[in-house]
């Protein structure tokens, strides 16, 4: 999985946004990333596989395999809904 | 005709006629030899009229007059905020929302309580932001709407409040991902990526230098007071 090129990554005022760009993405507003999802969308910016999603997880925060799992399961399935993967 | 003018500190080529050069005239330069231009406006009434075919061909050379400017403000440190601007004690406030909420009619009310010599309307509409030195500034430009008020200077940005009509007066310190997200509403956005990167590296300065405000407000002019007490002290306790 991989996040389409065009979103440009901002942390503002304590906040981490992603202002899209470019004629791929359909969205004319932006997107708020807490920190857990501010990790998952810096993986798939560069692609990544689920595993690789619950081992980023995992490996920074204080959780267990299957609640990573969940949250990235849900995480990319929102993106995909919204047409933000390639 | 070509002619040369100063807007926002810049030095504007502009070819235009009717209400956009009435607008501009408070901005031409007088000198013989006029500096080269930093911005060249190019008009798309054309396409504009094709679009919008009720608005006439002088509203079309202004609006699109003004996107050209606005577009590339951005290669100067500068964006448009679509907003109200009220200038007093030296420093200008901007009030911005949507269209129809109620901008220009939360200045006019400065103007009611304090007075319309010491509260002026710098750009009713479209005011212009540059970063200069280190410092922000807001700009009359001869773009600010349907009401034709702007005046020709340049005033240290005190503070910018987003507006929501309401039935109380409450003002509160607006911050994070949804003050940029209800400034980037305000302002003039492109899909291009160069652009959004250097809007945003704007954006993140004025966040940290300008104190961005929520006012819920009636039209009373209880209303006027509660944003010039919380916004004019804002700016002090930044300093």
């Amino acid at each position: 999985m991989k996040l389409k090129n065009g979103f440009i990554l901002r942390d503002i005022g304590g906040e981490c946004v992603a202002v899209p760009t470019g004629s791929d993405i359909d969205l004319n507003g932006m997107i708020t990333l807490n920190e857990t999802a501010k990790t998952l969308w810096l993986c798939l910016e560069k692609g990544a596989e689920l595993s690789d999603l619950v081992k980023a997880l995992t490996d920074e925060y204080e959780v267990d395999e299957e609640t990573a799992r969940k949250a990235a399961v849900s995480f990319t399935e929102k993106l995909k809904g919204h047409g933000f993967l390639e | 005709m070509k002619k040369y003018y100063r807007i926002a500190g810049l030095c504007v080529a502009m070819d235009s006629f009717g209400k956009t050069e009435k607008q501009a005239k408070d901005y031409l330069i007088t000198e013989n030899d006029p500096p080269t231009p930093d911005i060249q406006i190019v008009s798309n009434r054309q396409k504009l009229m094709s679009e919008c075919p009720y608005l006439g061909e002088d509203s079309c050379e202004y609006l699109s007059t003004g996107n050209s400017f606005y577009r590339q403000l951005i290669d100067h440190n500068g964006l448009l905020i679509h907003s109200s601007a009220v200038v007093m004690d030296g420093k200008a406030y901007l009030f911005s929302a949507p269209c129809g909420t109620g901008k220009s009619t939360h200045t006019a009310l400065w103007q009611e309580v304090f007075g319309r010599e010491r509260a002026r309307i710098l750009n009713d509409d479209k005011p212009a932001v540059r970063l200069e030195n280190g410092e922000f500034f807001a700009y009359g430009t001869p773009w600010s709407g349907k009401t034709d008020l702007n005046i020709n200077m340049r005033v240290p940005l005190a503070g910018i409040c987003m507006l929501r009509r309401g039935t109380e007066n409450k003002i509160k310190p607006f911050g994070g991902a949804m003050a940029l997200h209800a400034i980037l509403e305000q302002t003039a956005r492109s899909k291009d990526a160069d652009f959004t990167v250097k809007l945003l590296d704007l954006l993140e300065k004025l966040f940290i230098s300008v104190p961005v405000w929520q006012l819920e407000c009636n039209m009373e002019p209880e209303a006027a007071l509660v944003s010039y007490n919380a916004m004019s002290k804002g700016f002090e306790n930044n300093k």
